[in-house]
């Protein structure tokens, strides 16, 4: 039951990127950002790839880095990034013991965990959540809700695939627009407007950024709880708070880092780094990526008794 | 911030004269820095186009409504005029917009929901409350690029003349109709949109469907989007795929 499902997903998915990124060309667009990076670099902006030594050193940096300007003369992060997780993954790292590694058809990745905080590198789950999140009931019983063509979700947009950020003219909004799904999210900025209904609860949620300093600061409220952080199926509720914060360290790479914030679920606030890094090739653009429109795979992955995820075990626990 | 915005870009575009090409047509309508007419902001029509783009008398759930089709004749050919009864007899069920899927363009453009547009110097972006739709227009001079591509919103590269944003649309699928009453097209469709700012408040909203699969020669639809001014206005995810699947489930009492 566990590896059932992924396989055949992973085969179509193959099948249909190969025709799409071969159409493309003529100016070299070379978006469709599905191939997996397995090759870890040692150095991201000047800083150690190893995520708590990367936070370190990354922090050092960006308080002497003078970041390229907006004409309104915000640090300027407008372009095409990725991050360098592999395609398989989990916030808390995957070790040499984890079976999945040994996958014959979708093999996960041996990683560090991208959790700084704690220290432990583990989500601080409260004891009835954790064995539903980490690789527990969610990734065991449900489909996840990416597959099932579920918009992905904050955090995990910014860990997969590539996406592109605009700065558009005014100052007033940062539109984040992501190739997997389509997905985008338009953060309001400096937005003192009244706070959306907390009966109102959307997949990306409502975010609303400012600057401090040289960092954008982005809070995320009225998420929906319907997404999952990772493939591991880690989770948290309608309740969840996000803060993200953005800070470039060189100009062609962004500190990320998001606390995660839900009473409800963990037993403390607790916070991911990784890198985005710009996607160099000329002429890159992001192409669309359709998934509800003509999705044939569903049926079957029902038919095998996966549920699909509308946060049943955490609303039903 | 949000209400001074507006008046410091035409205080801007106001000191900043010499980069708007002698050409443009000034006309008092707000500008970017770089001296284009500014569309940002959240817009949506309001237009019986949405149930059906031609001159329609109500029926239970339909208004009457005045089509946005010049002269109102969509020139078919026979084929496709049948083909577009039949998908009135089976709009029920056939309708893409039935099932959750992407509406396409223009459709997306005038459904009764809202959207968002944002400005930079090299892109105009539409983001939709439509499940979570985005098209990117080019600004920036680069060409289509090279199909045969198949999307649900087309590769769109613009440009302005004068102050007109025009925009060509082609590489689109075959899948998505014009409306509820299943005026369609095929995977050749090629349209020119043309945006048009006539005010701080109005975009006339011009597009010219070009499909010499399905028509006898090109046509032309037009009507105004409006500016969402509630001072609580956000774009909000309006998702019909998952909620489908919500409500197939929660119905069918899989969970």
């Amino acid at each position: 039951m566990k590896t059932g499902y992924m396989g055949s997903i992973l085969a179509l998915a193959i099948a249909l990127a190969v025709p799409h990124a071969a159409e493309a060309g003529q100016v070299e667009i070379t978006g469709s950002g599905n191939a997996p990076q397995t090759e870890a670099p040692d150095l991201l902006g000047g800083c150690p790839a190893e995520v708590v030594a990367f936070h370190r050193c990354a922090m050092e940096t960006a308080e002497t880095f003078e970041p390229p300007r907006t004409p309104e003369g915000r640090p300027d992060m407008g372009g095409f990034w990725r991050s360098r997780l592999t395609q398989a993954y989990s916030v808390e790292g995957v070790d040499g013991s984890e079976p999945l590694v040994g996958d014959l058809v979708m093999p996960w990745t041996i990683s560090p965990a991208v959790v700084i905080d704690p220290a432990d590198g583990n989500i601080p789950y409260q004891p009835w959540a954790a064995p539903i999140g980490r690789l527990g009931r969610n990734y065991d019983d449900y489909i996840d809700p990416r597959t099932a063509c579920g918009p992905g979700g904050v955090p995990r947009l910014a860990l997969q695939d590539s996406s592109q950020i605009l700065q558009p003219w005014g100052d007033d909004q940062i539109l984040w627009l992501h190739e997997d799904h389509h997905i985008n999210r338009i953060v309001s900025m400096d937005d003192d407007g009244p706070a959306l209904a907390e009966n109102i609860k959307l997949w990306q949620g409502d975010s609303r950024g400012h600057w401090e300093g040289n960092t954008l600061v982005i809070d995320v409220t009225n998420l929906n709880g319907y997404t999952w952080m990772d493939d591991a199926g880690n989770f948290y509720s309608d309740t969840a708070h996000l803060v993200e914060r953005l800070t470039l360290v060189d100009a062609d790479t962004i500190h990320y880092e998001v606390t995660v914030e839900d009473p409800n679920v963990f037993t403390q606030p607790w916070t991911v780094v990784w890198a985005l890094t710009r996607i160099p090739t000329p002429g890159f653009e992001l192409l669309e990526e359709a998934c509800w429109e003509g999705e044939r795979d569903l049926p079957r992955i029902l038919e095998e008794g996966y549920k699909h995820y509308f946060g049943d075990p955490w609303k039903t626990r | 911030m949000r209400r001074g915005f507006t008046r410091s870009i035409i205080a801007a575009a106001v000191l900043s004269a010499t980069p708007i090409p002698a050409a443009a047509q000034l006309s008092a309508v707000p500008r970017t820095p770089d001296g284009k007419p500014n569309l940002q902001g959240i817009w949506q029509a309001l237009s019986p186009a949405a149930w059906d783009i031609q001159d329609h008398p109500g029926q239970l759930g339909v208004p009457p409504g005045q089509g946005v089709v010049d002269g109102n004749d969509i020139p078919y050919q026979p084929w496709a005029l049948a083909q577009k009864q039949e998908n009135l007899a089976n709009r029920m069920t056939a309708d893409p917009e039935r099932k959750g899927y992407m509406l396409g363009v223009p459709r997306i453009m005038y459904t009764a929901l809202p959207f968002q547009i944002a400005q930079t110097a090299d892109y105009v972006a539409m983001v939709f409350a439509y499940a979570h739709g985005v098209r990117t227009v080019y600004t920036d001079g680069t060409p289509h690029i090279r199909g045969p591509l198949q999307w649900w919103l087309g590769d769109s590269r613009g440009q302005w003349e004068g102050d007109t944003l025009v925009v060509d649309v082609v590489h689109f699928t075959d899948q998505t109709w014009f409306d509820r009453v299943g005026n369609f097209h095929s995977d050749a469709l090629h349209l020119v949109e043309r945006y048009t700012l006539m005010g701080p408040d109005h975009i006339n909203y011009e597009v010219t469907v070009e499909d010499p699969n399905v028509f006898t020669r090109p046509w032309t639809m037009s009507l105004p989007l409006y500016r969402r001014k509630e001072a609580n206005v956000r774009l909000l995810e309006y998702e019909p795929g998952w909620l489908t699947q919500e409500q197939q489930a929660t119905q069918g009492g899989e969970n």
